[in-house]
């Protein structure tokens, strides 16, 4: 029964690609398109800025992982649960930020004369805004888990510091690393608000034409040839990542190396360089907007109280809050089934895959014949938020040891009790997990909402991207303020839902935190 | 656990009841779909409202390509009963896409100062041509350019800012005119030397305007806007002047005339609302009203113009292809533009 509820739900989306492609598919056209060298130059800057997003974040994250899995001091627990927070911002929050740092009206701009627009910087900034935690988060659980043993034994077999870790430490984390750099490298390939907002006319990327070609010039046919190219590549990228993840499956080892307080200036130079790194790439963006929204004047605060945000502001919550519903019980169905198929394991990663844009794209094409299209709309949300419920959900389950299933089972409970009596409580927080996750990309959603936009649906989102479109130091400081709104919101979804626990109880698989989806 | 997933569920069914509820259109409402300059005084639109009883609902639905893409993409649930700012660039896509019906009532009958196509009703029109910082030209010394030529030298390099024409109405305006101006070939080869002259392109009208023009504290002096935009910058200053701080050029291939028209949805409710909202739109007090809130001449033929226009000089000759043309080679010509000018 949740099979064919599940069928339903993520054939959908890949039914929709079918009809806009054997819709617009002409093989000349097609191929006419692939030589096109425009186009190929769009397409070779968006792999370019994506591969670039993964060198850098893996050249920045790597010392900075190592410096606060390795050293003890004040504020390091702080330190590693802040990094959750660019998850949680919605990526027009965050193309804001950065234009509040680096824009041409940036704080940069008028402290020091720096400033990036219309130059690839500012696209690449913030995708290391939003991935340089992910990579960070992944090293560092990943670099726990080295065996100290190992480790030590190389060292009094007479190997330096360096040469032990290029030996011993780097191969153990590689398959962590290069399962985060796939999440990477397919964040900053199908993002579409960053690249939107941050890639200015010359360094937009493959998303955008699309946009552009549906929303502006309403050529079709290109724009489904270019989404079932974009198509492919994620696809193989997808693989190759559910492919390493599933070499992931070594339970956590006992013996971590400690961690010591920095000894030497040398030492403390380091940790405070780490710091200084994740304050100026993670935490510069969304301080700056807090620090423009507080200089607003009033007529930028007044628009919290105009109509139109308060139906925007409404429009966001009931969307948010019933596709959480949705998405909430999709997740649990798909982990529950895809314990057994990889096949169905491999199915949740479809929604990272394809891109927002092609979703919304089909819908598009789909949404005359339809004319219940609010709940469309709402299932589009569930499905970009619905596999962090199932994948968090699902390594929990993972994890979990089958002996305590089996003992209920044997002192007479039916499966339903023992999943209700038993695995439910164990695996609360990592459900918890999954939905502020859920909660958050729901919020942030972007790409779908900007296709659809029927105005009576006007959200958050689309109000702030209207206001940035629109001249002027008022729009743009009303603009400011929306999303601190937004920022807010976002992060007491996250509260509410993760609460004060997120200690996971139990053994966790240790996996790398899949983050926030690029909408 | 239980209690809170009670309240979600909960909080879904009141979320869709409301939605459902909000669905459909309240009974005596008006939907009026717009471009994102769309802007006339309140008073007006609430005299209309008190006259006709009906609920103006002014939908802003971006730039006017944009604008008429929605149309066309929800033609079979419209968003809208009339449609304001299908131009002549635009209209023959509309009619093909049959997402207009015509209308016939007093408005098109009487006669206009410039034509649109049949069914759809003129409201106002417009020249997009080059707009220069006068004071910049001043400081500098540098002559004005006196062809489209002229733009190609040297002494003119990185002085242009112009707009995408795939995402901005003026700035497809501006490539038609360069087009039928100069020859197609001819105005390729002329974007070509441009671009390696360092033509500035942004996404719409408003970031040249406000953000490259040097009048606006950018970089570039001279920027592709409207010939009523002198005019504006008179009215809005803060300070009482007599010239404008701006001018506009009218250079061979580079003036285009923008006819402007509203026009029934096909589709749309509140038929008698819409049939007397596009009569509302050729009266003499909004006719004179858009002068000063859009920055276009009316089509209202014997309408009073607004004191302030006579700096808003209309250009003698302006170059526009013929609007079969625009229908059977506009996308081609973006496209070419696309891979000449951004690649």
């Amino acid at each position: 029964m949740p099979l064919g509820f599940l069928l339903l739900v993520v054939v959908g989306p890949v039914l929709r690609l079918a009809v806009e492609a054997w819709s617009g598919f002409n093989a000349a056209a097609a191929a006419a398109m692939l030589v096109d060298g425009y186009l190929r130059w769009r397409l070779a800057w968006t792999v370019l800025q994506a591969v670039a997003t993964c060198l850098l974040a893996l050249l920045v994250g790597l010392p900075v992982a190592w410096v606060l899995a390795r050293r003890e001091f004040a504020g390091r627990g702080l330190v590693l649960r802040l990094l959750m927070l660019p998850f949680v911002v919605p990526t027009l929050v965050a193309a804001l930020g950065v234009l509040a740092v680096l824009g041409p009206r940036g704080l940069a701009g008028s402290c020091w004369g720096l400033q990036w627009q219309d130059t690839p910087w500012l696209l690449l900034y913030g995708n290391l805004f939003f991935n340089l935690c992910l990579v960070v988060r992944a090293t560092v659980e990943a670099l726990e888990r080295v065996s100290a043993a190992r480790v030590a034994a190389a060292r009094t077999l007479g190997a330096t510091a360096w040469r032990a870790f290029w030996r011993v430490e780097w191969p153990a984390i590689l398959p962590w690393l290069a399962s985060a750099l796939c999440l990477v490298f397919l964040y900053a390939f199908s993002g579409f608000g960053l690249a939107l907002v941050l890639g200015g006319q010359r360094y937009a990327t493959i998303e955008v034409e699309i946009y552009t070609l549906v929303a502006h010039e309403l050529r079709l046919a290109p724009a489904g040839v270019l989404a079932l190219a974009m198509l492919t590549l994620t696809g193989l990228v997808a693989l190759l990542y559910a492919w390493v993840e599933r070499r992931l499956g070594t339970p956590a080892r006992a013996d971590r190396i400690g961690r010591t307080r920095p000894r030497g200036l040398g030492q403390w130079t380091a940790v405070l360089l780490a710091v200084l790194v994740l304050l100026l790439l993670c935490a510069a963006p969304i301080l700056a907007i807090i620090a423009q929204v507080l200089v607003a004047g009033s007529p930028a605060w007044a628009v919290l109280g105009e109509p139109e945000t308060l139906q925007a502001l409404w429009n966001t919550l009931r969307f948010t809050v019933a596709a959480l519903v949705l998405a909430t019980l999709l997740g649990v169905a798909h982990a529950l089934v895809a314990r057994q198929s990889t096949w169905l394991r491999a199915a949740a990663f479809l929604p990272f895959v394809v891109s927002p844009v092609t979703v919304a794209f089909g819908l598009l094409l789909l949404y005359p014949a339809w004319s219940a299209s609010l709940p469309l709309l709402v299932a589009a949300y569930a499905l970009m938020a619905y596999p962090f419920v199932a994948n968090s959900l699902g390594a929990a389950l993972d994890s979990l040891p089958p002996a305590l299933h089996q003992v209920a089972r044997t002192l007479g409970a039916s499966p339903v009790r023992v999943f209700w009596r038993v695995t439910l409580p164990l695996v609360r927080p990592a459900l918890r997990r999954g939905t502020a996750f859920a909660a958050a990309t729901a919020l942030g959603e972007f790409a779908v909402t900007l296709f659809l936009s029927r105005p009576e649906w006007a959200t958050l989102t689309t109000l702030i991207y209207e206001r940035l479109g629109r001249p002027g130091a008022a729009n743009r400081d009303q603009a400011l303020v929306l999303a601190a709104l937004l920022m807010l919101l976002a992060l007491l979804a996250f509260l509410l839902i993760d609460g004060a626990g997120r200690r996971a109880v139990g053994p966790v698989r240790a996996r790398p935190v899949a983050g926030l989806r690029d909408a | 656990m239980q209690r809170r997933i009670f309240s979600f569920l909960a909080a879904t069914l009141l979320g869709t009841g409301l939605a459902a509820a909000s669905l459909n259109a309240s009974a005596q409402e008006l939907r009026v779909l717009v471009h994102g300059s769309f802007s006339l005084p309140k008073p007006l639109l609430a005299k209309f409202e008190t006259d006709t009883g009906v609920k103006l609902s002014v939908i802003k639905g971006g730039d006017a390509g944009e604008m008429l893409n929605k149309l066309i993409l929800t033609r079979a649930q419209p968003i809208a009963d009339v449609v304001f700012g299908i131009d002549n660039a635009l209209v023959v896509k509309a009619q093909a896409a049959e997402v207009l019906d015509a209308y016939s009532g007093p408005a098109a009958q009487r006669a206009s100062v410039v034509p649109l196509a049949t069914g759809v009703v003129p409201v106002d029109y417009g020249f997009v041509t080059l707009n220069y910082d006068r004071a910049w030209f001043a400081k500098s010394g540098l002559a004005l350019p006196r062809s489209l030529e002229d733009l190609t030298q040297p002494a003119y390099r990185n002085l242009l800012a112009v707009q995408n024409p795939a995402t901005s109405s003026p700035g497809h305006a501006f490539l038609l005119s360069t087009i039928a101006g100069l020859g197609e070939q001819a105005a390729f080869d002329w974007w070509a030397r441009m671009r390696a002259n360092g033509v500035k392109v942004t996404k719409g009208w408003s970031e040249a305007y406000y953000t490259e023009f040097t009048r606006n504290g950018g970089t570039r002096p001279m920027v592709v806007s409207y010939a009523s935009s002198p005019a504006a910058e008179v009215f809005y200053s803060k300070e009482k002047i007599t010239e404008p701080p701006t001018g506009s050029l009218s250079l061979k291939g580079g003036v285009f005339r923008q006819v402007e028209g509203v026009a029934l949805v096909r589709g749309g409710q509140q038929r008698d609302a819409a049939n007397r909202f596009i009569e509302f739109m050729r009266s003499a007090p909004v006719q004179e009203a858009l002068q000063t809130s859009m920055w276009m001449y009316a089509a209202e033929p014997r309408t009073a113009r607004h004191e302030v226009m006579r700096h808003a000089v209309e250009p003698a000759s302006y170059d526009n292809p013929t609007t079969d043309q625009i229908a059977a080679r506009g996308a081609d010509w973006v496209n070419r533009w696309t891979g000449v000018v951004l690649k």
